[in-house]
């Protein structure tokens, strides 16, 4: 099975409330049972991608990782049958495709 | 649905326990900076634990995370010299910068120290429930307010007026002394008793909400009872009054949320459990030569859940304790109650004259509680016209719907 990489991303929203403690917990639930039910399709949880730079022949430099950052909240790469299966597992992973947030499901191919 | 590994309410508990340990170490004034901390803390246990599963010992890892955190947060906000300066003692003390060192036994102390900052007499007593629900038991201004029948801006404003008041406590007076826990107990018997009755009493739609104030309330009473501190007769009739009310608290709804009238209850649905526990305490209540308002209180939901059915109610105890309540804690509502009791006991009219030549103050004859006793015992004695008027009163102002319908359905299937 091909493997997909997952990157989430998140358009900024002004003022998003913090989570209470019983809704962080609800939402650790709610991941923790996603994770079970895909566990077959789960190849690496990924993490959140910090501070970056682009390393080009004449310098490595912030530049267009800047933009990119405040996109790309995180990844992780899901193994699936098609295209198609590989955007159910990541449809849904709680929290991830809300308002303000999706998910970018590319195929890595490997020869 | 349930989190694996993590027992119910994980995260809210770990909150209160994190806020109260760090208060303690680097002073209650920094409230502010220690909330945002310990809110930093468990947003990154989320993240982090989703991929690497849980801890072998998550709270240490969240007490780490929340140290770091408040730490790096005073560091900038006032510079690390002089927080050392203000706090040398709790701070250079060897535990403190090995943050490893995380000891359960300590965390009931420093929740139950808490429990006593929030008791402050300084502070409004609404403030002081507002606080306790924020800082202790870990809900958020919006499920305060959702818990408390108010809005958002009010708990706001009620948390302010608690935070202003901490901030002013100098590190030194942060520190509570003996004499302080022994003056501020009364108050904090108080803001549990009002944390329970505002689950109990609440109109609440859903029971499980209720219900989680009055467990919230029996869990810190049940810490304050552990304490040398808290270990008093009181504080004993206190949880066993709350666990005798907790055992009926789902019997009082029918299946659609509708009230119950106690007689209507389904006994077999009371918890037993609960009411073995709430008789032990209430056994405990009776050492020393104390009777309380909660000896009182606890001693009638005692004759209730013994009675085995309405009928076999031993109505004289329970109009003795009213009768006992009322000069420990005077109050129109704790009359109005013995005559309903007397009611029982002996005839509707005696109930009757009971409240004979009492003019109710205005809180309590605008209540719908007033019009509905009355409309009751006169519907009962014959007095139609009467009843017919009370009757009217006590409808219009019933609070919610399920009052509402409760009243129409006993005030118009007596004849």
């Amino acid at each position: 099975m091909p493997n997909y990489l997952c990157m989430q991303r998140s358009l900024p929203i002004e003022d998003a409330e913090k989570p209470s403690p019983t809704q962080m917990q609800e939402m650790y639930a709610k991941f923790s049972a996603w994770q079970e039910k895909f566990k077959d399709n789960i190849v690496d949880m990924g993490g959140k991608l910090g501070a970056g730079k682009l390393v080009t022949p004449e310098s490595a430099s912030d530049g267009p990782f800047v933009e990119v950052k405040e996109l790309v909240g995180g990844y992780m790469i899901v193994s699936a049958k098609n295209l198609d299966e590989a955007t159910t597992v990541a449809r849904e992973l709680p929290g991830l495709v809300g308002p303000g947030s999706g998910v970018e499901v590319i195929e890595i191919h490997t020869p | 649905m349930t989190a694996p590994g993590l027992v119910e309410h994980f995260f809210r508990h770990e909150y209160g326990k994190l806020v109260a340990t760090l208060s303690r170490r680097v002073g209650v004034r920094n409230i502010e900076a220690i909330e945002d901390a310990v809110q930093s803390a468990l947003m990154a246990a989320l993240e982090s634990w989703k991929v690497t599963g849980l801890p072998d010992n998550a709270p240490a890892w969240l007490f780490r995370v929340a140290h770091n955190n408040l730490m790096g947060d005073l560091r900038k906000r006032s510079g690390r010299r002089r927080i050392l300066e203000q706090n040398e003692e709790a701070d250079m003390e060897p535990p403190y910068n090995d943050p490893e060192v995380f000891l359960a036994g300590e965390v009931r102390d420093d929740l139950l120290r808490m429990l006593f900052v929030c008791c402050d007499e300084a502070i409004p007593v609404e403030s002081q429930l507002v606080l306790a629900l924020k800082t202790l038991c870990g809900f958020s201004v919006r499920e305060i307010a959702h818990r408390l029948f108010t809005s958002e801006a009010n708990v706001y404003k009620r948390l302010a007026r608690a935070r202003g008041r901490l901030r002013k406590l100098s590190p030194r007076l942060g520190e509570l002394s003996g004499e302080q826990y022994a003056s501020r107990l009364p108050a904090v018997h108080k803001i549990l008793y009002l944390l329970f009755t505002e689950g109990y009493l609440s109109s609440h739609a859903e029971t499980a909400i209720r219900r989680e104030l009055c467990n919230e309330a029996i869990w810190l009473g049940t810490i304050l009872a552990e304490h040398p501190a808290g270990q008093v007769p009181e504080t004993f009739a206190l949880l066993a009054l709350m666990h005798l009310h907790a055992a009926r608290l789902t019997a009082r709804q029918d299946g659609s949320g509708g009230l119950l009238l106690l007689e209507e209850q389904n006994r077999d649905l009371w918890d037993y459990q609960e009411i073995r526990v709430g008789l032990e305490w209430l056994a405990r209540s009776a050492e020393g030569d104390v009777f309380s308002r909660f000896h009182a209180e606890a001693g009638i939901a005692a004759e209730h859940c013994l009675a085995p059915t309405f009928a076999e109610t031993r109505w004289d105890k329970v109009v003795e304790n009213y009768a006992l309540l009322e000069q420990v804690a005077p109050s129109a509502l704790h009359m109005l109650n013995r005559a309903v009791a007397v009611a029982e006991l002996q005839c509707p009219d005696a109930g009757l004259a009971v409240l004979e030549g009492f003019e109710p103050p205005t809180w309590l004859a605008s209540s719908y509680l007033w019009a509905a006793v009355l409309a009751d015992l006169h519907q009962r004695c014959g007095n139609t016209e009467t009843a017919e008027g009370y009757r009217d009163v006590a409808i219009k102002s019933a609070p919610t719907t399920a009052v509402k319908e409760l009243l129409q359905r006993r005030l118009r299937s007596t004849d």
